[in-house]
């Protein structure tokens, strides 16, 4: 059938996207943004109806060269990767709309053509990420998803730009070793590097070499960790922030540090299992790293001044949240923080994104300087602030949603302490936000007069921020249907 | 910037063909004894670079041009994509070797292994390509600023 193509056929469909990007240099531009444009889409299609049929049937186990899985590598298409791939290459599609509208700010002309052909790369290696089902595949792709998204933060030529991305490339370099030692140790202990067989294989090799699996589930924890700007890691990402064009920033920040979180779980998960996690108390640690990261990104965010830097420090504490759902290893738990990736996917796309374009027009990065732009861009503010009011959980956005699930799922698991932290994380978002919107629609009356608003940006980049604005309220008013693929996803972690 | 020493012109043109045909003969075998698409790319490549550095950035560039190295890039993947393609499209899955009826060749001679020595060259093209397209990537960077 061919619907078990579909996987390897997506990954090829964005290789050949990249491929034939420098060869239509000579050609004008805008035959390269609509071939892209039909890739997105073409892929799009192929990953709902991917997502459609393993909700439905059976999950899709798809070996590459025919070869057995032991020796192979292995494409799995369950709900877990599926709903993911789709999420993913929906916020890419909106991105990419709005990148082709403002020309990605900052990027000299002649360099286009490389900005695109590195953004599908980088979304192959993050797909080739959450289908692979080989620990060692999963490094490829995760080095090429590392490789790829220094040089989308490195592509403004400013000296500031190549200092942020050399911090980037030290400490991810640092991260994909160290996950590679985890890998080559679980492999020293088992002899197969396939997640699924693994899995069992550790049940016994977890008896019999406990020193191994421990040391080999820290350097993984730790190396993601570094990847996925969990707190006391987090250095590279605010510098990587601000000097980034803005739809490099959404990606990274949106969809990027997910995917690592991502391969996280599926190594507690699949890997590992509770049991094992619970016998190594690793449900403590989690949470009070969550809870640490929670409230110390706040707090770093709230003494920046720059407003790309701000929502790198917000990106760390949401961070949090979603290791904090993680770590109480439970059912809803995991549900709810799959739900925050998803949420904060499309939060902090849009405040990059309407941020960005203030930055395009107004030329300043300072938050002292939004005073009055709601009056003057009022779409991009509006957005800003829609998306805003989700991070701090106000009702009918998406945010609120995302709370009540982690705030539930943690009153099951008793850790009312974190219950706390929780909602003093949320204050403190309270703190940083909220400003920002009131400087920029409530104070200053001398723009109130002039009604007329001076927004000129092209439709392409007004176009996808509506949608965001629309998709984070109509997930805060009805999250069912997410819910159930989410639920469908966290039943092939914990069974 | 160019060598005006003659003993390393002279020696450039002598050894050239025998690095180059060297460089063949690693991908080539690339199946049946150590090397490969990449060593033997990257033994190819160099000797391009070699050839940059001794006659200049010019005539290099006239042995093999910007353009060329251009398409030999996304070329060298697209073939192995391609002949990945064909696995799938003959009833395996991608990539699908013997099965997909790839011929299986006697054992330990150039023609065996199935599809593997046309991956080699596909790796060894963009290897190549890849080299010479760095090199002068560095060498004009060096001009501009």
């Amino acid at each position: 059938m061919i619907v078990e193509h579909l996987p390897i056929l997506n990954l090829i469909l964005f290789m050949s996207m990249a491929l034939v990007i420098p060869l239509l240099r000579r050609q004008p531009f805008k035959i390269t943004l609509i071939l892209g444009f039909i890739v997105l889409g073409l892929v799009s299609v192929s990953s709902i109806y991917l997502l459609y049929h393993v909700n439905q049937f059976d999950a899709i186990h798809y070996t590459l060269g025919g070869h057995d899985t032991r020796f192979g590598i292995e494409l799995l298409v369950d709900p877990f990767s599926a709903l993911f791939t789709t999420i993913i290459v929906l916020l890419a599609s909106i991105i990419y709309v709005y990148s082709s509208g403002d020309r990605t700010e900052g990027i000299e002309p002649n360099e286009y053509g490389r900005y695109y052909v590195l953004l599908f790369v980088l979304l192959m290696s993050l797909f080739g990420v959450l289908y692979t089902n080989d620990l060692f595949n999963t490094y490829v792709f995760i080095e090429i998803l590392s490789i790829t998204t220094c040089a989308l933060i490195s592509i403004k030529r400013k000296r500031e730009a190549y200092s942020s991305a050399f911090r980037y490339v030290m400490m991810n370099e640092l991260g994909s070793l160290s996950y590679l030692f985890g890998v080559a140790l679980l492999y020293m202990a088992t002899g197969i590097t396939n997640i699924s067989l693994i899995g069992q294989a550790l049940q016994t090799a977890y008896e019999t070499y406990p020193f191994n699996v421990v040391i080999a589930l820290t350097f993984m924890m730790i190396g993601l960790g570094i990847k996925a700007a969990i707190f006391p890691f987090h250095v590279w990402l605010p510098d990587a922030h601000s000097s980034a064009p803005s739809t490099s920033s959404s990606l990274l920040s949106a969809i990027v540090i997910k995917v690592y979180v991502l391969v996280l779980i599926k190594i507690l998960f699949r890997v590992f299992n509770v049991e094992i996690l619970l016998d190594l108390n690793m449900r403590t640690v989690l949470l009070v790293v969550a809870g640490i990261g929670m409230i110390m990104g706040s707090v770093f965010a709230i003494a920046q001044q720059d407003v790309k830097r701000m929502l790198g420090y917000s990106s760390v504490a949401q961070i949090g949240y979603i290791l904090l759902g993680i770590g109480l290893l439970s059912w809803e738990g995991l549900r709810a923080s799959f739900f925050h990736i998803l949420s904060h996917g499309l939060m902090k796309t849009a405040l990059f994104l309407s941020a960005g374009e203030i930055i395009y027009y107004k030329r300043t990065r300072r938050v002292n300087d939004f005073d009055g732009i709601g009056f003057i861009m009022p779409v991009a503010m509006s957005v800003f602030s829609i998306a805003a009011l989700g991070m701090i959980g106000l009702p009918f956005t998406s945010g609120f949603i995302s709370k009540l699930y982690l705030g539930t799922a943690l009153l099951d698991g008793r850790q009312v302490v974190f219950l706390g932290v929780l909602i003093v994380s949320s204050l403190l978002n309270v703190m940083y936000y909220l400003p920002i919107i009131i400087l920029a629609f409530l104070k200053n009356e001398k723009y109130q007069y002039r009604l007329t608003s001076i927004e000129r940006a092209p439709s392409t980049m007004i176009g996808p921020l509506v949608l965001l604005g629309l998709l984070i309220v109509l997930l805060g008013v009805m999250p069912q249907p997410i819910m159930q693929l989410i639920d469908a996803a966290v039943h092939t972690l914990i069974p | 910037m160019t060598m005006n020493d003659i003993i390393v012109k002279t020696i450039t043109r002598i050894v050239l063909p025998f690095a180059q045909l060297y460089g063949v003969f690693v991908i080539l075998n690339g199946h049946i004894s150590p090397g490969g698409g990449f060593a033997g790319g990257a033994i190819l490549g160099t000797t391009l670079i070699l050839y940059t550095l001794v006659f200049g950035r010019k005539k290099g560039s006239k042995k093999f041009s910007h353009r060329a190295s251009e398409i030999a890039e996304s070329g060298g993947i697209m073939l192995f994509i391609l002949i990945g393609l064909i696995g799938l499209m003959l009833g395996g899955s991608f990539l699908t070797n013997l099965d997909a009826g790839f011929p299986a060749g006697e054992l330990g001679s150039i023609l065996s292994g199935g599809m593997i020595p046309l991956l080699m060259i596909a790796i060894g093209i963009k290897v190549t390509s890849t080299m010479i397209n760095l090199f002068n990537l560095l060498i004009d960077e060096g001009v501009h600023s």
